[in-house]
């Protein structure tokens, strides 16, 4: 297991520096000078001379690279001109936002998605599963963008004033301010430091911030805030994960230890719980790291439709004005982000099947 | 489910791992929320504060002055004269000053303030307003809270709140849905919806605005190179000119109220339009034109605009797309949209970097020609569209001087006919917007001629009062922003020594008590208004508006720093800087 | 017994590559046996019939206004909801089915003009994958070492990034516009085609007929291309339509975000982009565009499962 971990970790190594040599290429090949490309337009020659020395941009390619993975180490994304701050403040503003609703989301099309794949399973060519099966193949195929749009017609409009209304943009009522946790706790903390940093990031995110504050009035307004958005992105990967777990399932319902099962006379909940499910987990979790993807890729345009201010948002605000610092930085770091993810869900995987923890 | 604890300690995981990497850079937290000392606000009146015993004989007034008024500026000097005394000497009589002077870029903000933050209090306005800033959660809102010592009449809710949306149906969504209770400009289509809504009420705001289609002819920009540049010919831009129904625009695409705009400024600005009428729509006199010119065939070019709603432009994406679709057809000139950011897109039409044909609009600031042709085509104006000229500057610097609108006309008759002839733009639209408010609200709910709603006046009864704007403020240093988003914000905390009055554009006194000038408008003299506190707790005095204005007059200056360090009002209403390095 | 499962593997392999008129009718017969399969046969089918007629179809110029339309009767007023002689709209009003946009244009015309845009945008984005996704993978699979590894590491590193994402990180290089759209979408989906053609390569390498062809001193790109690559199909297909379905919503998520298709083009993410802040007053500018990127999507995705599952020997018991 532990070599099987260290292995995995290993390979994903050069795909990291396949990531950043990407993103680093992708930079370069940004038409113009690439000093006022990343500064903005109006950069003077002093400021663009320095700007060239100080990142290398005068040697070799290579070095040049070695410069650009450098500076990522050190935390460095370069600055935005757009917002005139360093890039790395807007991520630890932005970054919470986005892990928020994937994680919503991601919980929405777990709790949803697999229980219908194993009910359709169950149910196998019934209409149950017919329903299910074609909802699923149409949630695939929707539009987030759309979806987005019409839900926020229906729970905003056509269900005012009904219990069901609920708010079309934003992530809390207007006013509400959030105060974060560890000042609540009462730590005392040095702003600048990594501790800081780290919690700052945590108390960013709002629901987690209300439930380690106590403050459920605020986890009331950020989840019903939350859960519009977090149902158009959550579509796509629910309904992959209840295709899976329909097809998962069938393999293992027609296998021969649970008609030996269902022989010894067990009930149709123990043998589909206790016996058939366990043994589907293992392809949900690589169902998982593929809709991560389609999370992270989906949170631009959700963000987008709802008025969210994610990193989707802010890159797509970003596209809009050239401002590419941000836009290379935020590929690296989403993309590092999505490997690691992957990396995790690959040992859980290894954690899970035993055939790979002994090897 | 071990999975989702997986998840989540991933999650944990990598964003330590990329905080920690980050050497943690601390994201600017607004200040706790009670910070000002609060401890002489019961005592306010003012006979009893500042003593005037010990101050003007001791008083150190500031004093910047310009050694001659070669450097092309309009102002000579600004002086302390005494601790509530500032004298401005201008160059050229002006008899606009109290106009501009009002202007939001033209606030005051403590001088130390503006030391501590080195010329960048983008985030962090201190003013002497109705409400002080409290938060400004990037991205999602702005939070102004009640200032309690603040000199006039408190603001009726607690709390006020900027929120955003880029899209009118959005905005409209939340006001119907009852989470904002004012929102800015509905779209076009949404008008008749609000209208007919018992419990929402439309206020318009008369159309002091112009929606044109600007050309760039600016041979500096990289590959644009006036011999080749279609744009450059005067020919082709005249032949646009006459090649796009205007009327069909307006008629189809903007709200009721809105006009075709006969010249650039709006007829209800005194000497608005006089002089010839704009070209009449007429495709074959335009292709004729266009054939002279060189171009039987037509050519190709790029449309810039960027995707924000304004009161001139309703619908930008429609609006453009028509126009595509007309240069098409009459002149068979191909036009490639490109959407632009807004924030990037006016810094590059400020500084002449836009190719070919762009979209954008003006709200009038105040009622004045200085405002419209001045700021567009006089001395001081941006780059935006490319080359100056002469025949357009020259009457609208000689206008500006002169006090009366009689006198003025014909200056401003012979500026107008000049642009016709040279079409640095093409003027579309005075367009009809409207404010949406909750119907029932308290206090002085209003539509604002100057998109410059004060929110003090009003109230909903509750103790929070949120207000929903196009986009959100590109900074709160409002010396350094143009954007009328970034302005209506910064207008809720800091304030000028004059200001407009409330839904008008009368000018009224606000942190100066009274002025007076000489008899050829070249020297005015501010009284300041006694016992104002900053939001900060310090008190207003002359310094404070000396510095607040010279660190934008004096390049040299080191705080003339700002976000972009633009400067865009002050060189736009008062011409170049002093100490401006050599081009 | 091994004996036994090589011949049964060959014979399979000989049936896919050599005898592919029976394995058609085989591979037919199961598709038409699952519903889902034909339903989205038949609005694919459905689907390229406008594709390929809309000219003659569509009543009018799908980038045309109608305030530019010479001798047009109607009341050229912008975002005009759908009137439908046959569903009782007064004769005196002039017919659009789907009502008129915000530019006054016909949005039937250009819904009609869209089908053509977004399937050609599905098919030229995956077939340029295809072509090079095969070739990378071929090449992979069949030279292995450092070949192998240096092509594989590369489609990692794609891999790793969100495929929406990194389509707009290219676009943002390039620049909007629809043809730079379908690039990035094209080079995002190459590494799924590389990797399904290195796996079934891998698996046929080592096989008989193969060694014996090589053995017999076979020219190595005619047995890649003649012997090896067939065997590739049956996955490429299957992956390929879902690819198309995938490729469609991709674009049409970038022409929304303005980084696709340019106005007027009449691209669906486009006009849906172009009209979502008319949701409320105009939803059938929002709704139909909407539907037509999901009903095609969903034939693609409803063909590619049906296929899969047809082509799948494993799977043959299920239906």
């Amino acid at each position: 297991m532990t070599t099987y971990i260290l292995r995995r970790i290993l390979l994903s190594i050069p795909v990291l520096f396949g990531i950043l040599f990407a993103t680093f290429t992708l930079g370069r090949l940004i038409p113009g000078d690439p000093c006022r490309a990343i500064l903005g337009e109006k950069a003077t020659d002093a400021v663009c001379n320095e700007f060239i020395h100080r990142h290398g941009l005068d040697k070799p390619i290579l070095v040049q690279f070695g410069y650009y993975v450098n500076e990522i180490a050190h935390g460095d994304f370069g600055r935005s001109f757009r917002f005139s701050k360093p890039v790395t403040e807007l991520l630890i503003e932005r970054l919470p936002i986005t892990v928020e609703l994937s994680f919503a989301a991601l919980i929405v099309s777990l709790v949803v998605g697999v229980p219908l794949g194993i009910l359709s399973a169950v149910k196998h060519n019934t209409w149950v599963d017919v329903i299910t099966m074609l909802w699923a193949n149409t949630g695939v195929s929707m539009p987030v963008f759309w979806l987005g749009l019409m839900l926020a017609y229906i729970f905003a409009l056509a269900l005012k004033d009904t219990p069901f209304q609920l708010p079309p943009s934003g992530r809390l009522s207007p006013g509400l301010i959030t105060v974060p946790f560890y000042e609540i706790w009462n730590l005392e903390l040095t702003p600048g430091t990594t501790t800081f940093t780290v919690l700052n990031f945590f108390s960013r995110m709002n629901i987690l911030n209300g439930l380690l504050s106590t403050d459920f009035k605020l986890v009331k307004d950020a989840a019903i805030h939350l859960i519009l958005p977090a149902l158009a992105l959550a579509t796509i990967p629910m309904a992959l994960i209840a295709r899976m777990a329909r097809s998962a399932m069938l393999e293992v319902l027609g296998q021969d230890y649970i008609r030996t099962a269902r022989a010894k006379g067990l009930t149709q909940r123990v043998v589909v719980l206790k016996h058939a499910f366990r043994n589907a987990l293992l392809p949900l979790v690589t169902v998982i790291g593929l809709s991560l993807g389609s999370l992270l890729g989906g949170a631009v345009l959700t963000e987008t439709v709802f008025n969210l201010s994610g990193v989707g948002r802010i890159l797509y605000e970003a596209i809009t004005a050239r401002d590419y610092g941000i836009v290379q930085a935020f590929t690296v770091v989403i993309a590092v982000f999505f490997v690691v993810l992957n990396l995790l869900v690959d040992i859980s995987y290894a954690y899970l099947d035993p055939r790979i923890r002994l090897n | 489910m071990k999975r989702n604890l997986y998840v989540l300690l991933s999650l944990l995981v990598l964003a330590s791992v990329v905080l920690a990497a980050c050497g943690g850079t601390p994201a600017t937290e607004a200040p706790a929320a009670t910070d000002a000392p609060a401890t002489e606000a019961p005592t306010e009146l003012p006979a009893t504060e500042a003593p005037a015993t010990e101050a003007p004989s001791a008083y150190e007034g500031m004093m910047v002055e310009s050694p001659d008024c070669d450097y092309g500026g309009e102002v000579k000097s600004i002086e302390a004269v005494d601790e509530f005394t500032v004298k401005f000497t201008l160059c050229v009589p002006d008899p606009a000053f109290p106009s501009k002077i009002a202007f939001t870029s033209f606030a005051i903000q403590p001088a130390e303030h503006l030391e501590t933050t080195e010329g960048k209090p983008l985030e962090n306005p201190i003013g002497t307003g109705p409400y002080k800033l409290e938060s400004w959660e990037r991205g999602n809102q702005v939070v102004f809270t009640r200032f309690d010592e603040y000199w006039g009449d408190p603001a009726m809710s607690q709390t006020l709140v900027f929120r955003w949306g880029t899209e009118s149906a959005q905005r409209v969504l939340e006001l119907q849905s009852g989470t904002v209770d004012a929102i800015d400009n509905p779209g076009p289509d949404d008008f008749a919806v609000i209208e007919g809504d018992a419990n929402l009420q439309l206020l318009p705001r008369p159309a002091l605005n112009t929606m044109y289609i600007g050309f760039n002819n600016n041979p500096q920009v990289d590959g644009f190179d006036n011999s080749t540049n279609p744009i450059a010919n005067e020919l082709v831009r005249q032949a646009i000119a006459m090649g796009i129904d205007r009327n069909r625009i307006v008629d189809n695409f903007y709200p009721t109220g809105s006009e075709v705009a006969s010249h650039f400024t709006p007829c209800s600005i005194p000497n608005g339009c006089v002089g010839e009428e704009w070209y009449e729509f007429d495709a074959e006199a335009a292709k004729a034109l266009l054939t002279e010119a060189g171009y039987p065939d037509g050519f190709e070019t790029v449309l810039n605009y960027r995707d924000v709603v304004r009161g001139y432009l309703p619908d930008p994406n429609i609006v453009a797309q028509d126009i595509q679709a007309q240069l098409k057809e009459n002149l068979n000139i191909t036009l490639n949209i490109e959407v632009m950011e807004s924030g990037a897109f006016l810094d590059a039409a400020d500084s002449g970097q836009l190719v070919g044909l762009y979209l954008l609009g003006w709200g009038a600031d105040y009622p004045d020609q200085t405002n419209f042709l001045g700021y567009h085509f006089g001395a001081g104006s941006s780059d935006q569209f490319g080359d100056k000229f002469d025949d357009i500057v020259d009457p609208i610097e000689a206008g500006a001087q002169l006090a009366s609108d009689d006198e003025r006309a014909p200056h401003y008759e012979a500026a107008n006919d000049a642009i016709k002839l040279h079409v640095p733009m093409i003027p579309v639209a005075h367009g009809g917007s409207a404010v949406a408010y909750k119907a029932g609200l308290e206090g002085n709910p209003h539509a604002s001629p100057l998109g410059n709603e004060t929110f003090a006046v009003m109230g909903n009864g509750t103790d929070t009062f949120v207000w929903m704007q196009n986009a959100e403020p590109i900074s709160l240093y409002c010396a350094d922003e143009t954007d009328g988003e970034s302005l209506r914000a910064c207008e809720q905390v800091t304030q000028s020594l004059l200001g407009y009055e409330v839904g008008g554009t009368a000018v009224e006194p606000v942190l100066a008590e009274s002025y007076e000038t000489n008899d050829d408008l070249t020297e005015w003299t501010f009284t300041l208004r006694q016992g104002v506190v900053f939001h900060d707790g310090s008190s207003l005095d002359a310094n404070d508006v000396v510095k607040s204005l010279v660190v934008q007059w004096d390049a040299a200056d080191p705080l003339h720093t700002g976000n972009t360090g633009g400067f865009s009002y002050w060189s736009g209403l008062f011409g170049p800087y002093l100490n401006a390095p050599p081009q | 017994m091994s004996q036994d499962i090589q011949t049964t593997v060959k014979l399979n392999v000989e049936g896919l590559s050599l005898n592919s008129a029976s394995l058609w009718n085989i591979t037919r017969r199961r598709l038409f046996r699952r519903k889902s399969a034909i339903v989205g046969m038949v609005i694919l089918a459905i689907l390229v019939f406008i594709a390929l007629t809309a000219q003659w179809l569509a009543p009018y110029d799908p980038v045309k206004s109608m305030l530019d339309v010479k001798d047009y009767a109607g009341r050229a007023q912008k975002r005009l909801p759908p009137c439908i002689h046959a569903f009782g709209c007064p004769e005196e009003q002039t017919q659009h089915i789907l009502g008129l946009d915000g530019n006054i244009r016909d949005e039937f015309s250009r819904l009609l003009y869209g089908a053509r845009l977004s399937l050609l945008i599905g098919l030229s984005t995956v077939s340029f994958a295809i072509v090079i996704g095969t070739v990378l993978g071929a090449l992979s699979g069949y030279f292995g070492g450092w070949v192998d590894n240096t092509v594989m590491r590369v489609m990692d590193v794609l891999l790793a990034f969100p495929s929406l994402l990194l389509a707009i990180a290219i676009v943002t290089v390039l620049g909007p516009g629809l043809q730079n759209a379908l690039l990035a979408i094209g080079i995002v989906s190459i590494p799924a085609y590389a990797r399904v053609v290195r796996a079934s390569v891998l698996s046929v390498r080592e096989m008989e007929f193969v060694s014996a062809t090589r053995a017999l001193g076979g020219d190595t790109m005619q047995i890649l291309f003649r012997r090896i690559l067939p065997n590739a199909l049956t996955p490429l297909i299957v992956q390929g339509t879902l690819g198309i379905a995938t490729a469609i919503l991709d674009a049409a998520a970038l022409s929304f975000l303005g980084l696709g298709a340019q106005p007027p083009t009449p691209e669906w993410g486009a006009m849906l982009g172009a009209e979502r802040n008319q949701v409320f007053t105009a939803p059938h500018l929002v709704f139909f565009p909407g539907i037509a990127i999901a009903l095609t999507v969903l034939s693609f995705n409803l063909l590619g499962d049906g296929l899969r599952d047809a082509l799948d020997p494993r799977l043959a018991h299920l239906s």
